[in-house]
């Protein structure tokens, strides 16, 4: 029932690995669904094109010709149709994605999140050796002064 | 007929019979009677055309003698409209016959067939006809071009559209709402940036900004619309130190605002899906962060109450939270919107910019010239930022979650029951705030020590703890006092003398090197050598205390380089008594006074006789009277001078005599 990768809903792991065989299947469903939009939007498209390549025939009775003149604004009407058919089916398949794509989005999640790890105990260790660098420096100040302040007093001293 | 048109009258004969012939016999031949079909035809033959005939011949030359002289200026369409013409004649010739015959009932119409056409009728017939399937299909084509122009823009924006949301789903959670009440060119996508970490069950302020709709912007571009009004920050400072405060982060704010204007100056121009993208993102995290401070400020509010903090409203608006430490000394939390800070700012400053550097200069330049009574009151005005990223920092690893259990520079480290107790934290934080206010008083007065003691150093430990300090008051005897005989580590005297002060939370401990410890040298460790003394005081006691243990410690080592020369001396905590011959005592006494402008320590010598003591009680002498000719005040004097000063004393204890006795 499944074909190939998910597609659609279908982002549940191959071979109904998915929490459910109801999900599985309703995936499989919504899979078949778009697939016959799909086979039926193009069909249409086809049609209708080759309907309106035949009309390219010019008549003697110039009646027909009107006639046909309506007829090619109908295919070419419905060909438009089913394109624009098409492009909302893309659109669906990508707000499915979106919604559905929880592998891409959990190793993504998972990346980030070793990032943002790393990146967090990378600053720990940054502020350590700021911390570090701060008492030493501090220290070294503190002696500074110490010295500094005993120089002030022997000069102050007779 | 037409006006002009000559009329012209044929009479028909008369409808008898006419012989048409005789024959010689006498047989009279008539004509045979006239079908009708035949008569009809007759009569339609007499119909005269050539009239119109003539006019058109007549039309032609004139025509073609306009074209001749017009030969220069040829229409595209002038044949076209001559061949109208002609059928336009034609028709009429016929609508006019047709007439005649319905006129005449004599004459009907058998049947119409339409004439053969010839080649040139046909092919042009043909022409037309394919001129207008053509023309169909040009206006099918011109259709299919727009509607494909119009898909392109429509895929164009759907994949910006679409890569950017996806993009930004990386980072946050995206939702969908399928109701029917979405506005048209919305496809109902939103931004749930409330995070689930958040207790739902104590949070009183469900924060409106966590759902953020996604809209498109005029070029189909995903957009977010957040008022700026609407994101505020924790601001976190002093009562009575607002000015200074606001200042000093009023540059912080500045550049956020800066990027603000910087950004909507630059909305004008076109941005490309990465620069969207990026502020997109900027600006979920502003709305993020805003969230978070909003939850700290609930907690916060919502703890302030509970007594176990230690802390006391003392007043409450909307956003704002003001709190008593007690000693004087109050903070204020507030969330606090850009708009707000920015008129702030505004009403202070002119020029937002350079004003926002200067104040830190002069912030610098106050630190540089505050007094060491007046740093008292300033110094806890200087750590607002850090205090509010330190309640940022413990809410958030308490809604959150620390990421690892080890912290490096951990300086919040909480115990196990606090970090899971919230109502704990804010006490934790308030306590860590008095502390600091505690420690700096503190660092106050033993630096005042340091700083009129010279032969003691002060030296800071870092505890890395917000609530525990540690400082060393470190005295070291000077190399030129030490003697060669010292070399020897283990006969060698002690040279470094420390006295520890450390303070957790408000309780101030003491701990101190006293006297040589005997079970200690016989074990000859450094640090057993020496008793350890441990004081508990209090602030105000705070000075003398360490003055009186740096000059205890003095004495001991002045009894140790007694003893090293052999001389016998007994030793008080603040006294050094040398016996001279005939019972005499002379006694170096040390007199600690934190106020002492010129030095804390001052030394006293004392000659105590028998003699001296029942005039010393007689008389209550002064003990201040430097004139006595029992006391002789010897001043604030150096390690190296007290060390010159025990050496005459020893050599006065070893060559006898009463004269050296009085010490002048």
């Amino acid at each position: 029932m499944n074909k190939g990768g998910p597609v659609g809903g279908g982002g549940l792991g191959v071979g109904g690995s998915g929490p459910t065989a109801a999900a599985a299947a309703a995936a499989a469903q919504k899979q078949k669904t778009l697939l016959q939009r799909v086979e039926g939007d193009i069909a249409n498209i086809v049609d209708n094109f080759s309907h309106l390549v035949n009309v390219a025939r010019v008549n003697d009775p110039p009646v027909r010709n009107s006639q046909e003149s309506f007829m090619m604004e109908m295919r070419a009407a419905r060909m438009v149709q089913a394109a624009d058919s098409l492009l909302k089916l893309v659109s669906e398949l990508k707000q499915t994605a979106i919604f559905s794509g929880f592998a891409s989005l959990n190793d993504h999640v998972e990346q980030r999140r070793v990032e943002f790890s790393e990146l967090g105990e990378k600053t720990d260790r940054l502020l350590s050796r700021i911390g570090e660098e701060a008492a030493a420096s501090l220290k070294e100040l503190e002696t500074h002064y110490s010295s500094s302040a005993q120089k002030n007093l022997q000069n102050l001293k007779p | 007929m037409e006006e002009g048109t000559q009329l012209q009258v044929s009479i028909d004969k008369l409808p008898i019979k006419r012989l048409e012939s005789i024959e010689e016999n006498g047989i009279e031949r008539f004509p045979s009677d006239v079908d009708y079909d035949e008569k009809r035809l007759s009569l339609i033959r007499r119909i005269d055309f050539a009239w119109a005939v003539e006019k058109d011949d007549e039309e032609k030359n004139k025509k073609q003698k306009k074209a001749s002289k017009e030969a220069s200026t040829p229409w595209q369409w002038q044949s076209m409209v001559e061949n109208l013409q002609l059928a336009h004649q034609e028709l009429s010739v016929i609508i006019d016959l047709i007439n005649t015959v319905e006129a005449n009932d004599a004459v009907t119409v058998a049947s119409m067939t339409r004439p053969k056409l010839l080649p040139n009728e046909a092919l042009s017939d043909l022409a037309v006809s394919a001129a207008t399937k053509l023309q169909c299909y040009r206006h099918v084509g011109k259709y299919f071009k727009q509607s494909a122009k119009a898909f392109e823009r429509q895929v164009a924006r759907e994949a910006r559209f679409y890569g950017a949301l996806i993009r930004l789903q990386q980072n946050w959670k995206v939702k969908r709402q399928r109701q029917a009440a979405i506005a048209p060119g919305s496809e109902g996508f939103t931004f749930d940036l409330f995070d689930t970490s958040y207790d739902q069950g104590t949070i009183y302020r469900s924060s409106s900004m966590s759902t953020v709709r996604v809209n498109h912007d005029t070029a189909g571009m995903l957009a977010i619309n957040i008022s700026p009004n609407s994101c505020h920050t924790l601001q976190f400072g002093f009562v009575g130190a607002e000015s200074e405060e606001r200042r000093g982060t009023s540059d912080k704010h500045e550049s956020d605002l800066s990027d603000e204007h910087h950004t909507e100056e630059t909305d004008k121009k076109p941005l490309n899906d990465e620069e969207c993208v990026k502020k997109t993102h900027s600006l979920l995290r502003e709305v993020h962060k805003a969230i978070f401070n909003e939850q700290v400020f609930d907690l916060v509010n919502r703890e302030a109450f509970n007594t176990s903090t230690g802390v006391t409203v003392t007043g409450i608006r909307e956003n704002y939270l003001q709190l008593s430490l007690g000693q004087g000394t109050a903070v204020y939390l507030s969330l606090v919107s850009s708009d707000q800070d920015h008129s702030a700012v505004e009403g202070e400053s002119n020029n937002d910019v350079e004003n926002a550097i200067v104040p830190l200069e002069s912030s610098d330049e106050m630190e540089c010239d505050a007094k060491l009574n007046t740093r008292k009151k300033e110094g806890q005005f200087y750590h607002s930022t850090c205090y509010e990223i330190y309640i940022q920092q413990i809410f958030h690893d308490y809604i959150f979650g620390s990421g690892s259990e080890k912290s490096v520079s951990s300086g919040s480290r909480l115990s196990g029951a606090q970090a899971k107790d919230g109502s704990g934290l804010l006490g934790h934080f308030f306590m860590s705030l008095a502390h600091r206010i505690f420690s700096t008083k503190v660092l106050t007065e033993l630096e005042n020590v340091a700083c009129k003691v010279p032969y003691l150093q002060l030296i800071s430990n870092p505890t890395w703890n917000s609530r525990a300090s540690s400082w060393t008051l470190f005295m070291e005897v000077p190399q030129s006092i030490i003697r060669t005989s010292d070399f020897n580590e283990k006969n060698a005297s002690k040279r470094q003398f420390w006295t520890k002060v450390s303070v957790n939370d408000d309780c101030i401990n003491v701990k101190a090197e006293g006297s040589p410890n005997v079970s200690g040298l016989f074990k000859g460790k450094a640090e057993e050598t020496h008793t350890i003394n441990r004081y508990d005081c209090n602030i105000a006691d705070l000075a003398v205390v360490i003055l009186q243990q740096v000059a205890s410690q003095i004495i001991n080592w002045l009894y140790q380089e007694a003893l090293m020369v052999g001389i016998k001396v007994n030793r008080d905590f603040l006294s050094l008594c040398f016996e001279l011959e005939q019972g005499e005592t002379l006694c170096l006494n040390a007199n600690v006074d934190p106020e002492d402008i010129e030095g804390c320590i001052s030394w006293w010598l004392v000659m105590e006789d028998s003699f001296a003591e029942e005039q010393k009680l007689q008389m209550n002498m002064n003990i201040n009277d430097g004139a006595s000719e029992y006391k002789k005040f010897l001043g604030h004097l150096s390690l190296e001078l007290l060390y010159a000063t025990l050496m005459d004393l020893v050599g006065l204890c070893c060559g006898g005599g009463g004269g050296g006795g009085g010490g002048h």
